[in-house]
């Protein structure tokens, strides 16, 4: 029997979306299977109660890079970049406004330290070419030691150069940078906690570390990836809605000709004298392909789909080590009137931005210990968005939208389990993080909804809830992502491949690594 | 006239010794200064209370070079290490783990806890030796610029890379994952058993600001790892007579090369004429000539205490204000009338001659990183013990006994600073800890040094009571240490030279900082 399909890409988030996208342009036949009824992955709006909609779990638009948009097509949606992007409560009648211009930034930094004021266009300056230099070495398959083929040394002696080019002092700069704490980074720099604390909270998200672990300073470069300089969280938003880029990529998708199934759930990957042959579906029926994406996440792939007899012992084990930890959890509250931000100038232009709770690197930190225990943040740190002001329809007319982001609250429990009442309990004290900010902000909630990393564990199928496939640490990025040796999509199994964030260039890149498995594919078959 | 030498050596440390003995072999006149009446530098044995002798700081050594050992003919000079046979960890419950010299002794006691722990151990023990392996060559290497397009340094780092090659694939990537993981995750990959874990994990945290849990202690734990004694690896020992005898082995080598050695002789400045080090001024008003002056004090003191700022480039200056110090380690040497009964090992026993690791679970280690994180001393600190007297008898006088603790975690910048008061809290924290374990400890102390980072600080001049002069971190190794284009031993005063355990490869009574600054200050000479 000859097989309909040349590839099965299994998720259909925007890096399964992305590879289906570039195989099928490349004349493959392909087939998506999604086991939710709508495809987005992470980037689609889910009702989450009656007449409320609350945005993609990534909250921005994020990095979408320009060889993933000519690679698919992409009709790219038009993007909103609000001025003011970051907001960081200093104290209790204050607020530190980040804005795109970085003249208007340093005005803000200057009431608290004229010398930071200086030094931050030099300090965004620099994050923007060492951010640059990521963006490239991320639209390259991962550099390893062993890169034998002479057209893959290529593109690395370009790299090496592109770090040459970055000039004496900035190439220093990077290599001591990548493994600091962003703590210290940020001491060598600024003596202004709140801006401190402002720049921390976009380092450490998603990571189960705070502030004063190593490593985290290479967070912070990371999420400044594809970023204008001094553009903190300016990824800016889709001005057609929080699904317009997962609409934009089911299009070409669609235009090229890539069958898309949703509800269906793949139970297995199937393979036979150790090459894939299909998946299975959790409803019993067989689709037959040589080939076989996966844009779920690493341990959720080889541990969860392909049967381990088709995988050395070794491998599985080093799957097993992967560190995934996700810690953050997501409410979204419907509100029947928009919060009132103490403090916060320019009202709710402001609010288009993301908003920061935690004021002083102390705050980050402490909040941070609790999960290296296993327990919850007694104060979590919190960050807001008004989703609801970026599109008025998440919510009915004059009712508001607000999704609250916040760390640290570890899958594996300590103590106890992730039952509905440890969720309201955490759910309570991120309302009243949310209450000391906007005083009356409990008055207005109507209803909320609390995602645990349990519950995106369930709801997303991510490995303990982690939104990264993984976490980004200096020990599980480029060759040593998802595992060392099988770092370059194909799995050792014949046949299956790795797609999604789990892959390099991980998370954070929109379509990265779908597009950078895609073209792998294509080279090996 | 001032007196004239072919080179002056700053500081009277082990790597200060071992440059002088290589350029006085080499035929240069030379003279060490030392500003305290002992050579040693942390490296010392004092009589702390009449008939107690101490390493004061430094106290266990195992990482110093063999070839040092082999070329200074060290044993001739009285180097004479005596192994520390065990490791034993007393645990809340009152039972022990314990690691001994002897591997099936080592087997069956782990087993006892966890037979897998048991099994996977001589798997992790032979990974971590070739891992020790292969970072040996890079130990041996003057680290290259790799800003710098000259041919010396493109060679060098073709020759670092070219090295990291040849390692394959499966090696380096190993060797990837030391280098930026946190050892308590490194170890969960491993290992089981908790308090086998934190006794592991704690050989990553000494000397940083780091935590068990801390991305780039696993580093720290291949660093220690490194250490060898007559070519074995993993092997750490006492000196007889204290650490201090392998400084005076160091300095008889180098007398007896030709090399003149002063002590209370304080280096007041590095005489510098045209961007060129002729020599330097004591604090007596004296004045003393070379054309080569090598300081072995940290990159702080080198670069911006002996010589003035103004000389040297703005970045230069950024950098080393930026190195991080950061000292976090305190020591408390007492001294007994009796030796300690450990509850879980009662009575005298083997276990008294090796270490004794107060390291019961790695959350009590990450405990007591987050009160120093925050300023504070560890309220339970942990404790690296021995009991040197033990194995050699000398150190205290018969029936007496000497005890060295190595305590973390002592943040030099405490919250409301050092004082006499808080250096006795702290003091009194590792005496009550160590209690818990041995509770006929308190009743049996004679006599009580306690030693803190500002301590440190003082009585050495290890900047901020640092014992490695500079943490070892990712930021701060290899052609990062002290910083980059300066990493060769070099600064950019030409003759005035490094070689101190702030450049590479740092810290340990090693002396390989020592040696390999001496070897490119004669290549240099020769040129």
């Amino acid at each position: 029997m000859t097989p309909r399909y040349d590839g099965i890409v299994i998720g259909g988030g925007v890096n399964g979306l992305v590879a289906a996208t570039v195989l099928a342009r490349a004349g493959r036949k392909i087939l998506l299977l999604e086991r939710r009824d709508g495809i987005g992955g992470q980037v689609r709006s889910t009702e989450f109660a009656p007449g409320f909609k609350s945005a993609a779990l990534t909250g921005d638009a994020g990095w979408l890079p320009s060889g993933v948009v000519r690679a698919v097509r992409l009709a790219v949606p038009e993007l909103v970049l609000p001025e003011a992007t970051l907001a960081v409560r200093a104290d209790e009648r204050e607020w530190l406004v980040l804005s795109r211009d970085l003249g208007r930034s340093a005005e803000t930094i200057r009431r608290y330290s004229a010398r930071d004021a200086q030094a931050w266009a030099g300090f965004c300056t620099r994050l923007a070419k060492h951010a640059g230099f990521l963006a490239a070495l991320y639209q390259l398959p991962p550099p390893d030691i062993d890169a034998a083929r002479p057209g893959e040394l290529l593109p690395l002696l370009g790299l090496a150069w592109k770090l040459r080019g970055l000039g004496r002092r900035d190439m220093v700069e990077l290599l001591r940078t990548v493994p600091l704490a962003v703590q210290e980074l940020l001491d060598d720099e600024f003596e202004s906690e709140p801006l401190k604390a402002a720049i921390a909270a976009s380092a450490i998200r998603e990571l189960r570390q705070g502030p004063r672990s190593g490593g985290t300073a290479f967070g912070l470069l990371h999420s400044q990836v594809g970023a204008a300089p001094g553009a903190i969280r300016g990824s800016g938003y889709w001005k057609a809605g929080p699904d317009a880029l997962a609409a934009a990529l089911a299009a070409a998708a669609r235009t090229s000709g890539v069958e898309i199934r949703a509800g269906a759930e793949v139970a297995a990957v199937l393979a036979r004298e150790d090459r894939v042959t299909g998946v299975a579906l959790a409803h019993g029926e067989e689709i037959q392909s040589p080939v076989v994406l996966s844009s779920l996440d690493p341990a959720r792939t080889l541990l969860g789909l392909v049967d381990p007899v088709w995988l050395d012992p070794e491998f599985l084990l080093a799957v097993r080590n992967i560190k995934f930890r996700g810690s953050v959890v997501k409410v979204s509250y419907a509100l029947d009137a928009l919060p009132d931000f103490a403090g916060l100038p320019g009202g709710s232009t402001d609010l288009t931005g993301t908003l920061s709770l935690s004021g002083s690197l102390l705050e980050l930190e402490r909040a941070a210990d609790a999960a290296k225990y296993g327990r919850i943040s007694e104060r979590p740190h919190v960050e807001v968005q008004l989703p609801s002001l970026r599109w008025p329809d998440l919510a009915p007319s004059g009712k508001h939208v607000l999704v609250a982001h916040a760390q640290w609250a570890p899958f594996r429990l300590r103590n106890g389990s992730w039952d509905a009442e440890t969720r309201e309990a955490l759910g309570d004290r991120i309302s009243q993080t949310i209450e000391q900010a906007a005083p009356g902000f409990g008055a207005l909630v109507r209803e909320r909804e609390v995602l645990t990393p349990a519950d995106l564990a369930q709801r997303y199928g991510l490995t303990e809830g982690a939104l990264n496939h993984g976490e980004m640490g200096l020990d599980q990025i480029l060759f040593m992502r998802p595992v060392a040796g099988a770092a370059r999509y194909a799995m050792p199994l014949s046949g299956l491949y790795l797609c999604g964030a789990g892959a390099h260039p991980g998370y954070g890149s929109s379509g990265g690594p779908g597009w950078l498995a895609a073209k792998r594919v294509l080279s090996d078959v | 006239m001032p007196q004239r030498y072919d080179a002056i050596l700053i500081g009277g440390g082990h790597n200060a010794l071992v440059a002088a003995a290589y350029l006085a072999r080499a035929g240069r006149r030379v003279v060490v200064l030392e500003r305290r009446p002992l050579v040693g530098g942390a490296a010392v044995t004092e009589e702390i209370f009449p008939g107690f002798k101490f390493s004061v700081f430094s106290y266990v050594v195992s990482l110093l070079r063999p070839e040092i050992i082999r070329d200074l003919e060290l044993p001739r000079h009285g180097l004479q290490i005596l192994p520390l046979e065990s490791t034993v960890v007393p645990l809340d419950n009152g039972d022990h783990l314990g690691l001994w010299s002897d591997p099936d002794q080592s087997r069956r006691e782990l087993a006892r806890h966890s037979p897998l722990d048991a099994e996977a151990a001589p798997l992790f023990g032979r990974l971590m030796h070739h891992m020790a392996m292969a970072v040996k060559p890079i130990l041996a290497m003057v680290p290259p610029d790799p800003t710098s397009l000259a041919p010396s340094d493109l060679r060098g780092m073709l020759r670092f890379a070219g090295h990291f090659r040849s390692l394959g694939a499966e090696r380096f990537h190993a060797l990837h994952k030391l280098m930026t993981m946190a050892s308590a995750d490194y170890l969960d990959e491993w290992f089981e058993l908790d308090c086998l874990k934190a006794t592991k994990a704690a050989s990553g945290i000494i000397g940083t600001f780091l935590g068990p849990r801390s991305p780039g202690s696993a580093y720290v734990l291949l660093h220690h790892y490194m250490g060898e004694i007559d070519g074995a690896f993993r092997a750490w020992g006492f000196q007889k007579g204290g650490t201090g005898a392998i400084s005076e082995a160091i300095a008889s080598a180098a007398r007896a090369a030709g090399a003149e050695i002063r002590t209370e002789a304080p280096v007041e400045r590095v005489l510098v004429r045209n961007g060129r080090a002729t020599g330097v001024a004591l604090g007596s008003g004296e004045e003393l000539a070379a054309p080569v002056v090598v300081s072995g004090l940290d990159p702080r003191r080198t670069f911006l205490e002996l010589v003035d700022r103004a000389l040297l480039p703005e970045d230069v200056v950024t950098a080393i204000e930026r190195f991080k110090f950061r000292g976090s380690s305190g020591k408390v040497n007492l001294a007994l009338s009796e030796l300690p009964n450990f509850s879980c090992l009662p009575g005298p026993g083997p276990h008294l001659r090796g270490a004794i690791s107060i390291s019961p679970s790695v959350d009590y280690l990450e405990r007591a990183y987050d009160d120093a994180k925050y300023g504070e001393f560890s309220r339970e600190p942990y404790m690296d013990v021995a009991i040197p007297s033990m194995i050699d008898p000398g150190m205290a006088p018969p029936g007496k006994h000497v005890l060295s603790a190595f305590v973390q975690y002592a943040p030099y910048q405490l919250n409301g600073g050092w004082s006499d008061a808080r250096r006795e809290a702290f003091g009194d924290a590792v005496v009550n800890t160590l209690a818990r374990y041995a509770p006929n400890l308190p009743g049996a102390i004679i006599g009580r040094q306690v030693i803190t980072p500002v301590d440190i600080e003082r009585i050495t001049g290890l900047s901020e009571g640092n014992i490695f002069q500079g943490e070892l971190a990712l930021s701060q190794l290899f052609f990062l240490r002290p910083l980059p284009a300066w990493a060769s031993y070099r600064t950019p005063i030409r003759g005035y030279w490094q070689c101190g355990a702030g450049t590479h490869p740092g810290g340990g009574i090693m002396g390989a900082s020592g040696r390999l600054a001496a070897l490119e200050i004669l290549k240099g000479s020769r040129a």
